[in-house]
């Protein structure tokens, strides 16, 4: 069966002006050849820190943004080379959640508007059938269906989450970008969103491309996850086995350093020196090596090859380097 | 205050809308028996030098105000207004050459554009909307571009760009609504310039044409009296007064409720 | 206790006025921290946490806010209704903060190592360069690398983390006997908090300072914390030892915050969300804040509970009729 979503070497970068007069130009690298897979109703987490690229990543997935170089294949179709009328179709099946549920919505627009724009752009069904669908949707995301003729200001944030993950599921995609859905809300609220999200999952069959900087969330969420370091995916594996046997250096370090909810965990909190080196100028060779406790030279030469330890599971650093070729 | 302001402005628009049937006596017609006559019951702001009802004259004359300031400053709306989103959401060069011409625009004062396109053109009703109309166009491209800038990085504008939505209907139906407010604002304290400008260029003679009533045609023929018959120019003078301090009023009063309201966004 | 409290807060009331009328944000809150202790205030967003801690600053917005009732105690001085003038010896001197969002408390224009300077010369007698040399000694010690070097920059020029640590070495400037930090390790990446929390528990050691640690992610909770208090719609709910908080959480509250926590370090069960939501501030209940959402909810809850110690500990403390008692159950 194809694949939902397959992405290959992955290429972005943004050219900044530094200085006063913006006289000093520099390129960011913020995806370098990044790789993945994602099957049909997978939930696929991307995890890391600010500056990894994994927003880049889902943007660039959605082609919001434009990729240097590198394929997007969503069901086989190729996004980048895709027209006009293509892209069209295919923004229909893919959509994105945002993080932030205070921007994620056109204040001057009824929740209804909102909702059946989408479906007005597309020519998806006469007024009283989009009508009815927004009613559907909103209950589906646990919203009254009095909600169509308020503005968002009318919300808290979780409810304003939930009106988000409606306008994405309007279209009826196959594949969610989701940004940190739930990063800006409280804990409460957080396992309210997640639940429904899980259910809508399981539902619709929905694929999630699922960007998170907290693992204990996409632990929850995600059945695969990659870690992402400055550009690129350093580890990728099954959920449990990546947070409970990580392997890369920089895996352990941020399983380590993400806090538990249980004091007796405290003794296990690592630090990790130094600052996350900047996307603007990635150290050569493994951009980890100047954070890791087990650089060696060959580190601060070569970029490590990514090698599949396991059937699922990969990773790129030279502590596991390719088995030897059979002569 | 914003309300007073718009009592103000509503007095005068309606005054002047009405004129036809509010002056006492027709505002061309002149009586040389009563020049540079004081106020009286009869004619209550007094006549002009050539006898004409000071009034009916002023009544008349807020629609010659009115109609050019307000064509000017709607035209400039739509075009600047118009400009300034589409630099804002298309960015680069086409942004950089459009507010550099607006630039240029901004660097003209507007009694001299007014007085280019007059001398050049011809002072016709038309060329004067035209003037005003030239240097209002930039102001309000850029408070058009200003918050396009910002609304275009939030989130559901990319929404709507992975929902399929045009550029058309983004800069339309989703970054225009969010822009007006600050257009507004705007609108009524250009409306005040606007006036301003036309008395200034009806006053140095390149406004709309005597025997035709103005405003500042009124200041300009009262100065020549100005010892003698000084309310021929005071009257027509309180009357821009009057309408330039409404529009203030409902200006600022515009820009106080629209801050509050975006900040609860 | 084996000293007295470096602050002591005592039935601490404060209240907004919200459409004429008079609503509390804070109610009844009473906490104590001693020396070298960390006290963690947690709850959710409107809980109340970050107003008791501008409550005991002094830094209610006057607009519409007032402290009603209460006592903040500081070195046996009530800090209430102090005059501003001495409060602002208080401030930076015997309390310090550290917010949240360190680019909005470090002046932007002005470099680093004179702020800190300038603290030490407002709070302090130091000379101009004794003051130079103490910030300098302030910035290492908080592990800027290149201390002396970075004296000189600008906020800018910091990354988040080390802007936080700008933020520690401003606060522990004039050795303060509390520190108040309002979610300092929000805004940051993991790694980062991990070294930023690390920092704190060294220093306050160090200096033998009390911390009143405010956050809503009760993992750094475990981490950093010796006691707790929970807070909800403005009361305390619980409060205990770290261990027993976790432990055994009593509040159905606690209890039920606990379970909706995907854990990083357990197999994805079922996450159990709270239903419902907090009351608005406007139309508070009578009886118990919690009691609408709460699964144990009987006929007392009516009636606010008091917080009273448990049976078996007389350290751990809830606020539940059910739970805890307090009275005789119908």
């Amino acid at each position: 069966m194809t694949a939902l979503l397959e992405v290959r070497n992955l290429v972005k970068t943004f050219a900044v002006r530094r200085g006063f007069m913006g006289g000093d130009r520099a390129t960011v690298h913020a995806l370098s050849d990044v790789s993945f897979t994602v099957e049909q109703g997978e939930a696929f987490g991307l995890v890391g820190e600010s500056g990894c690229g994994k927003s880049t990543a889902g943007r660039a997935i959605l082609r919001l943004i434009e990729a240097d170089s590198g394929r997007v294949l969503f069901n086989g179709e190729n996004v980048h080379d895709a027209d006009a009328r293509q892209l069209r179709r295919l923004r229909r099946r893919m959509q994105i959640v945002f993080q932030d549920p205070y921007s994620s919505l056109n204040p001057r627009r009824t929740i209804g508007r909102t909702l059946g724009e989408p479906m007005r752009v597309h020519g998806l069904g006469s007024p009283r059938e989009i009508a009815a669908r927004v009613r559907a949707v909103l209950a589906e995301v646990g919203m009254p269906s009095d909600a169509a003729d308020k503005y968002p200001h009318e919300f808290s944030g979780g409810q304003r989450q939930r009106i988000g993950i409606a306008r994405a599921l309007v279209l009826e995609p196959e594949l969610i970008v989701a940004d940190e859905p739930v990063s800006a809300l409280d804990v409460s609220i957080q396992a309210q969103i997640l639940v429904l999200l899980r259910g809508l999952q399981e539902r619709r069959r929905l694929g999630f491309v699922f960007i998170s900087h907290d693992l204990g969330v996409v632990r929850h969420f995600c059945r695969t996850v990659a870690v992402m370091y400055l550009g690129r995916i350093v580890e990728q594996g099954r959920v449990p086995q990546i947070f409970d046997e990580p392997l890369h250096p920089y895996t352990r370090a941020l399983r380590a350093a993400s806090p538990v909810p249980d004091p007796k965990a405290r003794v296990i909190m690592t630090r990790l020196e130094g600052e996350v080196a900047s996307a603007l100028a990635p150290p050569r060779g493994c951009h980890f090596h100047p954070r890791c406790p087990h650089a060696m030279p060959v580190c601060r030469e070569t970029y490590p090859p990514w090698v599949q330890v396991a059937a699922d599971r990969g990773v790129a650093c030279h502590l596991y380097p390719a088995p030897a070729a059979p002569t | 205050m914003a309300t007073f302001g718009g009592a103000l402005v509503a007095l005068v628009a309606i005054s002047a809308l009405l004129a036809p049937w509010l002056s006492p006596h027709d505002p061309l017609e002149q009586n040389v028996l009563l020049r540079l006559a004081a106020p009286t019951a009869e004619f209550p702001l007094g006549n002009d030098s050539f006898g004409r009802d000071v009034l009916s004259r002023i009544l008349w004359g807020g629609r010659v105000s009115l109609y050019v300031s307000t064509s000017a400053v709607l035209i400039a709306i739509v075009i600047g207004g118009a400009l300034g989103i589409l630099a804002g959401y298309i960015g680069g060069l086409f942004d950089r050459v459009v507010m550099g011409a607006m630039d240029v625009l901004l660097s003209f004062p507007t009694l001299v554009m007014g007085l280019l396109v007059v001398a050049m053109l011809g002072p016709t009703v038309g060329n004067l909307i035209l003037a005003i109309t030239l240097t209002a166009v930039a102001p309000f491209a850029r408070i058009a571009r200003a918050p396009t800038l910002t609304i275009k990085e939030r989130d559901f504008v990319e929404a709507g760009r992975a929902l399929g939505f045009s550029n058309l209907r983004i800069m339309v139906v989703h970054i225009l609504p969010n822009v007006i407010d600050d257009v507004l604002v705007m609108a009524a304290l250009w409306l005040a310039t606007a006036i301003r400008t036309e008395a200034s260029l009806s006053f140095i003679g390149l406004g709309v044409r005597p025997p035709t009533a103005t405003w500042g045609g009124m200041i300009r023929e009262g100065f020549e009296n100005i010892l003698d018959s000084p309310w021929l120019a005071i009257f027509p003078s309180i009357a821009i007064l009057i309408v330039m301090l409404g529009l203030n009023m409902v200006g600022d009063g515009l820009r106080d409720t629209s801050d509050p309201r975006l900040r609860h966004e | 206790m084996n000293s007295a409290p470096a602050l002591a807060v005592e039935a601490l009331t404060t209240e907004f006025r919200i459409e004429g009328r008079w609503h509390a944000a804070v109610r009844d809150v009473s906490f104590a921290v001693t020396r070298n202790e960390t006290l963690a205030l947690v709850g959710e967003s409107g809980c109340g946490k970050s107003i008791t801690a501008l409550s005991i600053m002094g830094l209610v917005p006057k607009a519409n806010g007032r402290i009603k009732s209460g006592r903040v105690v500081l070195d046996g001085r009530d800090l209430v209704g102090l005059p501003e003038a001495q409060m602002e010896k208080v401030r930076g001197g015997a309390i310090a903060m550290i917010f949240q969002e360190p680019m909005t408390s470090l002046n932007p224009v002005l470099p680093v190592g004179f702020q800190i300077q300038e603290t030490l010369r407002y709070h302090t007698s130091l000379a101009p360069a004794q003051a130079r040399a103490r910030a300098l000694e302030l910035l290492s010690h908080v592990k800027i690398p290149s201390a002396a070097r970075r004296f000189g920059d600008y906020p800018h020029q910091f990354s988040g983390g080390m802007r936080q640590r700008v933020m520690i070495a401003m606060a522990l400037a004039c050795n303060p006997r509390i520190l108040l930090a309002d979610e300092p390790t929000t805004a940051l990446d993991v790694t980062i908090q991990a070294q930023v929390l690390a920092l704190l528990a060294e220093l306050k050691s160090e200096y033998g300072m009390a911390m009143l640690f405010i956050t809503h992610n009760l993992g750094v909770v475990a981490s950093i914390a010796d006691r707790v208090a929970v807070m909800y719609a403005g009361d305390i709910i619980e409060m205990a030892s770290v261990d027993a908080l976790f432990a055994r959480p009593t509040h159905p509250y606690t209890e039920a915050l606990l379970s909706s926590i995907p854990r990083v370090d357990r197999h994805a069960g079922d996450l159990k969300p709270i239903a419902g939501q907090v009351p608005p501030i406007t139309s508070m209940p009578q009886g118990c804040r919690y009691a609408d959402r709460c699964p144990l909810r009987v006929a007392q809850c009516a009636t606010m509970p008091p917080l009273v110690a448990l049976a078996d500990d007389a350290t751990h403390r809830a606020r539940c009729w059910v739970r805890a008692g307090g009275a005789a159950l119908q």
